[in-house]
């Protein structure tokens, strides 16, 4: 079944009811998402697509057994909003807003913790399990089913990569998005383990960028505890110093979290690591070869 | 965001932290009015938001009232690491005893702040670490617990202070911590804090930068980011709510997402140089890409654009409308080349095919570039 969503999962939508809320939720529910509640304070009663809407997220859980939730909530509510979710016993909580403050982002992933509940984002595209269901804002038609994981910092280059991957009839059995903060929720190497579990996975493909330590720490992961072949991008070669690109947390600062140094890393424990994206391809079907 | 020395100065001031008087000016003559009031030497330090200052010749000390006036005059018109000065800080010199450092930064990875505290101070921290590891403490504070000022204090004992020094450091870590944390801080630093000969303790200099994300909650700190973009085209795509990236070559790029938009910089680079880098965001209107298309062309040399867009969370058909509706009111003839895949394409390469726009419909950033490439030798 891949990694953390199946079609049997049962996705609420917190936020449903905005601008993005429903536009989302309607290519989620035409992709196969079984979602089976929105929330959003104040809007109890309504209905969205089909889809019935309630004020708080307990209700949600008890009444429509959501176990799944994707945010499209703003940024200034996102907190109280996760502790809420997290309260009410939901198990995988994804958030597609963008700028949450980074004290924030730490506070949650303080909460969060000690208790069994696996969050991706902020600024995360979410997650697609192809041919089954997705939680996020994913365009479908860029992915396939099959056996290739695909964990990356970026929402639109894990598209581009996984459509490459597509063409050339390498499916995928689950693409997350990490998110591409400055402090994210769940950190890569816990993605490379979830998809070293996954019996439907048989290589996972990272795509980086520049800044932060993300890929130098799983370069280590990898080095001691990783079962399965990697490959990987990373993207920025040519990004200028001291500028953000972009994402709050891609920005090279003092010399560190530069291309080259996450490259050197990664090569260093044996990943094989494409010059441009295209190359990933060829990597794989190399690797998988080889395999 | 990073505020200026100043304003850091100003904000520890507020908040408890004694700083040595100072006064900011843009005048040579106000400068020399300030130091006769405060009494020689004074230091004179460039406010400019970068780092290595010291090196590049911005602080210096003036020991009479003409050499304020002329290093003042120096100051402001050497730029710093390519950015103009703008003011200058005036501020009377301190005697030293000893230095300490002290930040407060976050670390990405584990998710919490980190506090870290040196014995020696006036250099950079990382240096100190390497030479003398026994001089430095550090440790990741749970979040939702704060820094206790007990805990500050056992950080100072870690590294070998005693007495009324361990007392007063601690105490200034403490506070440190607590502004980073009431300002929504990614960094607080003091380097140094200066004990004087009369047993005092000043913040001489303060490094502040704010999480742009928090800035809503903070209408105290009454500063307008806009304002330190100091690139007009990096000011612009700012207003107009996207981020570019002046860069020095030949090929505009218009990217939906940041991963995307490095990528296609990484691909173009292997046969042209990217004039910039520029990321639209999940918020694409007709209107936002017709400034987009505006904001590009204004380059100064440009040969071609190539446009990269995915229809995630963004309506690219609505975007496409603004980018034929730029390409038709300006008459633009340089070679376009968009690459746009996602919800409701096909509708998308209908608009922009009409206006002249060579797409593609290949799912490689790679092939694209091909296309431009055959473009700009001049191929149909």
């Amino acid at each position: 079944m891949s990694i953390l969503l199946s079609r049997e999962t049962r996705v609420l939508v917190q936020g449903i009811t905005g601008r993005v809320g429903r536009v989302q939720t309607k290519w989620m529910l035409e992709y196969g998402t079984d979602i089976v509640a929105g929330v959003t304070p104040g809007r109890g009663g309504e209905e969205v697509e089909g889809i019935p809407v309630y004020d708080t997220v307990a209700e949600a859980v008890v009444k429509r057994g959501a176990e799944a939730s994707v945010f499209f909530v703003p940024p200034a509510s996102v907190k109280d909003a996760v502790l809420e979710t997290i309260e009410a016993g939901v198990k995988l909580i994804v958030i597609v807003t963008e700028r949450v403050p980074i004290h924030d982002v730490m506070e949650i992933r303080a909460y969060a913790k000690d208790r069994e509940v696996q969050l991706l984002g902020p600024t995360s595209p979410g997650i697609i399990t192809p041919g089954e269901a997705k939680m996020g804002i994913m365009p479908g038609n860029m992915f396939t089913a099959g056996r290739i994981g695909v964990i990356s910092r970026s929402g639109t280059l894990a598209y581009e990569i996984s459509a490459d991957l597509s063409v050339a009839g390498l499916g995928q059995s689950s693409v997350v998005g990490m998110g591409a903060d400055p402090v994210v929720f769940t950190n890569m190497p816990e993605l490379l383990e979830l998809f070293a579990k996954d019996p439907d996975t048989d290589l996972v493909v990272i795509v980086g960028e520049v800044g932060g330590v993300q890929e130098e720490k799983s370069a280590q992961f990898i080095a001691q505890r990783m079962t399965k072949p990697v490959v990987a991008y990373v993207a920025g070669q040519n990004a200028p110093e001291g500028k953000r690109m972009g994402h709050a947390g891609a920005i090279i600062q003092g010399g560190m979290g530069t291309s080259q140094s996450k490259v050197t890393a990664l090569r260093q424990v044996g990943v094989e690591v494409a010059e441009y994206p295209l190359q990933v391809v060829e990597l794989v079907r190399q690797r998988l070869i080889l395999y | 965001m990073r505020l200026y020395e100043f304003e850091g100065s100003e904000l520890f001031r507020q908040e408890g932290l004694p700083v040595p008087d100072y006064a900011v000016t843009a005048s040579p003559r106000e400068a020399r009015q300030k130091a006769q009031e405060m009494g020689l030497p004074v230091i004179i330090k460039a406010q400019v938001l970068a780092g290595g200052r010291g090196l590049a010749g911005g602080v210096r000390t003036a020991e009479s009232l003409e050499q304020v006036e002329e290093v003042v005059h120096r100051i402001l018109d050497t730029p710093i690491k390519g950015l103009p000065v703008r003011w200058v800080t005036v501020a009377q010199k301190v005697e030293i005893e000893r230095e300490f450092y002290l930040g407060v930064t976050v670390d990405g990875y584990s998710g919490t702040p980190v506090v870290i505290l040196s014995a020696t101070g006036g250099v950079s921290v990382e240096e100190i670490a390497r030479a003398h590891p026994e001089q430095v403490a550090s440790r990741q504070v749970p979040i939702t617990k704060g820094l206790s000022l007990s805990e500050a204090q056992q950080m100072a004992q870690e590294v070998g202070l005693e007495r009324g020094e361990l007392v007063q450091v601690a105490a200034t870590l403490h506070t440190l911590y607590n502004i980073f944390r009431k300002y929504d801080a990614l960094v607080t630093e003091i380097n140094p804090l200066v004990r004087t000969p009369k047993g005092t303790y000043l913040a001489v200099d303060a490094k502040v930068e704010v999480d742009d994300a928090s800035l809503y909650r903070h209408p105290d700190l009454q500063v307008v980011l806009e304002d330190r973009i100091l690139n007009p085209l990096e000011r612009k795509g700012y207003q107009i709510g996207v981020t570019y990236v002046d860069l020095d070559g030949e090929i505009g790029i218009i990217a939906s997402g940041a991963g995307l938009g490095m990528a296609t910089m990484d691909v173009i680079s292997q046969r042209f140089r990217p004039a910039n880098f520029l990321e639209t965001g999940g918020a694409i209107t007709a209107e936002l890409l017709y400034q987009v298309m505006d904001l590009v062309l204004q380059k100064k040399g440009l040969k071609g654009v190539f446009i990269n867009l995915y229809g995630g969370i963004n309506p690219i058909h609505e975007g496409a409308k603004g980018i034929v509706s730029y390409i038709r009111e300006h008459k633009i003839t340089i070679p376009i080349v968009a690459k746009v895949l996602g919800n409701r394409q096909e509708e998308t390469w209908e608009i922009l095919k009409e206006q002249g726009v060579r797409v593609v419909t290949e799912v490689a950033t790679e092939k694209g570039v091909e296309q431009l490439a055959h473009l700009l030798e001049g191929g149909k």
